[in-house]
């Protein structure tokens, strides 16, 4: 079950650095977000997380730690927010400059 | 009276939820954020003489929980004197907000988001929780792109875009810390944690956290190598947003160096240090000469911020209790000096013809501000070091502690390094101030006001002349500082 977990997190990663290097837009948001998620499922492995029994639960033995879903929880709000400021940014942008190319948005460089 | 830490962050908070509710009256909502600014900077004013008259820090645990479980607010000297800089800063690019003739500054989300980022900037530097830092750092960044993204510059969101996006880098490096820590020691109040990575730090994942932890707060202080987004930044936020970015904001990433070498990585705290004497000193070069070739009045004067953050962190790196004190007497004086030159400069933008502060637009304007000339001569007389101005007492402080040390390899570099300031300061006044006018260029009649500015310099100057107070106050911050179980022992009690 770690193993899996663990391999899933470094999917997640691999995938949001591969994304987040492309020259579009669009795709380097999305591997931002999928970064986040990677980074969510860290936070729950970093509470000893086994899944075995949920944190509330009465029963001795292989109880998660409360704590880091509760630090999910806000940063799943914050990230919410984020994309949301992004993604209207991106949209300005994307009127404004008619390209999802990053290279092409390079008004203050000179 | 422990609630004295809540009301700096609870007071701009609150009152930017008003502000949005009386959106409908501009001048009323301009009256009570001002008034709301004006009490949470008195508010923090009256929590520094607190912590300074009685030498014990504050510490309030929001909601009564205790220490390692909730979350504490804690006003130790260092962070009231971090809160009293920001919040003057803050109060000082709100008052040129209002005499300020961009159109984003009469939009109805103005204030409340520069409210904000005054409550979030505050919080920041107040919270005793590493989690907690990271949910105020996001809303700093949220609000400082929201305030950028509408600026009347057409490449405002540009900027904004890409602010934010490297901030939210530096946030995943932030939770990742969190993570890391987490794991090794179950609690991420700072207090507890530094007592814990004191007593072990065998756990694998401590080297990590202290890496990421410093690429936050290098990406959050724009320090050399994470400095990509600020002088893009700069050249397209509105002059009182950025203002306050380029001054206290940054100041945000050396509070945390400073919370790292003498809080809570105290037994890896020379590996921190001697990376921050490189990164200071690629600094300073890099941030001098970048500004020396710029176009833009505006962002050589953010290239001299990534110089002056350079010296800053050379004074952090060298770590002797005079360099300690030396680097927060550069940090005060740098963040009143940095936001009354951008106001400057702004506001000489403000009266070209097409609203932008590149050279070629604003060459010879200053034939009509003979005020703002005086100000900005005396400013860059202070970021230069030269004697009647507060930049000078720092400078002075900050090289003395270097021969101190005997850390002359770092010092020769950073003194060659500030002889650049004067290179670009002078060669910007020469452009703008000496330079005639160009045939047919008509500046604007009206533009922003200088109060702000004048108010800030006049700060500095009398810092300059009568620095002992500030003095006397970093040295009380700087021994407070290197006995971390004090800090301890305060959060956690007994």
């Amino acid at each position: 079950m770690e193993v899996l977990l663990a391999l899933t997190i470094s999917l997640l990663f691999a995938t949001g650095i591969f994304q987040m290097l492309r020259r579009n837009l669009i795709r380097s948001v999305i591997g931002l977000s999928i970064i986040s998620n990677a980074i969510n499922l860290f936070l729950l492995a970093s509470g000893a997380y086994q899944g075995e029994a949920a944190a509330y639960a009465n029963a001795a033995g292989q109880r998660s730690d409360a704590l880091p879903q509760a630090l999910i929880l806000t940063a799943i709000v914050i990230s919410m927010g984020g994309f949301a400021v992004v993604l209207s940014m991106l949209y300005v942008l994307s009127v404004r400059y008619k390209t999802s190319d990053s290279d092409e948005v390079k008004g203050l460089t000179h | 009276m422990n609630a004295l830490v809540l009301l700096p962050i609870v007071i701009p908070l609150t009152a930017s939820a008003v502000a949005v509710l009386i959106r409908a009256h501009h001048r009323l909502q301009a009256a009570w954020a001002f008034g709301a600014m004006l009490s949470s900077f008195i508010c923090s004013g009256a929590l520094l003489w607190a912590v300074w008259s009685s030498g014990a820090p504050l510490v309030y645990q929001v909601g009564n929980w205790a220490a390692p479980f909730g979350i504490s607010l804690v006003g130790d000297p260092l962070s009231a004197l971090m809160a009293v800089m920001c919040q003057l800063v803050l109060t000082g690019g709100f008052l040129y907000a209002l005499g300020c003739r961009d159109q984003c500054a009469q939009y109805p989300a103005f204030y409340p988001l520069f409210l904000m980022l005054a409550g979030s900037l505050t919080g920041a530097m107040l919270t005793g929780d590493l989690f907690n830092l990271f949910v105020f750092a996001e809303l700093l960044v949220f609000s400082g792109a929201a305030l950028t993204a509408i600026s009347d510059d057409k490449f405002g969101t540009e900027a904004a875009y890409k602010y934010f996006y490297i901030s939210f880098i530096a946030s995943i490096a932030l939770l990742l810390t969190c993570g890391s820590l987490y794991a090794s020691y179950g609690t991420l109040n700072i207090a507890d944690l530094a007592r814990r990575i004191a007593a072990d730090p065998s756990p694998p994942l401590v080297l990590p956290a202290m890496a990421l932890l410093m690429v936050f707060f290098m990406v959050k202080g724009a320090v050399v190598p994470f400095h990509f987004w600020q002088p893009d930044f700069h050249t397209a936020a509105p002059t009182p947003v950025h203002a306050v970015l380029s001054s206290v904001v940054v100041k945000l990433g050396i509070y945390g160096f400073l919370r790292m070498t003498t809080l809570l990585f105290t037994e890896q705290a020379e590996v921190i240090r001697s990376v921050l004497v490189v990164v200071g000193a690629i600094g300073a070069w890099f941030g001098g000469l970048g500004a020396v070739g710029t176009y833009d009045a505006k962002r050589m004067l953010a290239y001299s911020t990534l110089g002056q953050l350079g010296f800053i962190l050379v004074g952090i790196g060298w770590g002797t209790p005079l360099a300690l004190s030396a680097a927060l007497v550069y940090a005060f004086n740098h963040s009143l000096l940095k936001a009354a030159m951008l106001m400057l400069a702004g506001s000489v933008a403000s009266y070209a013809p097409v609203k932008t502060a590149a050279f070629t637009a604003i060459t010879g304007l200053g034939k009509k501000l003979p005020l703002a000339g005086v100000l900005f001569m005396l400013g860059g007389m202070g970021l230069a070091g030269i004697p009647p101005l507060n930049g000078f007492v720092a400078k002075f402080m900050l090289f003395s502690s270097g021969l101190d040390a005997r850390a002359y390899p770092s010092l020769a570099a950073i003194g060659l390094a500030g002889i650049v300031t004067v290179v670009y300061v002078f060669r910007a006044f020469q452009r703008i101030w000496w330079a005639p006018l160009p045939e047919g260029v008509k500046p604007k009649p009206y533009g922003d006001r200088l109060l702000a500015p004048a108010f800030l310099i006049a700060l500095s100057v009398i810092l300059g002349v009568w620095a002992e107070p500030l003095i006397a106050l970093s040295q009380t911050v700087v021994a407070w500082m290197t006995s971390p179980e004090q800090y301890v022992r305060a959060v956690l009690g007994g």
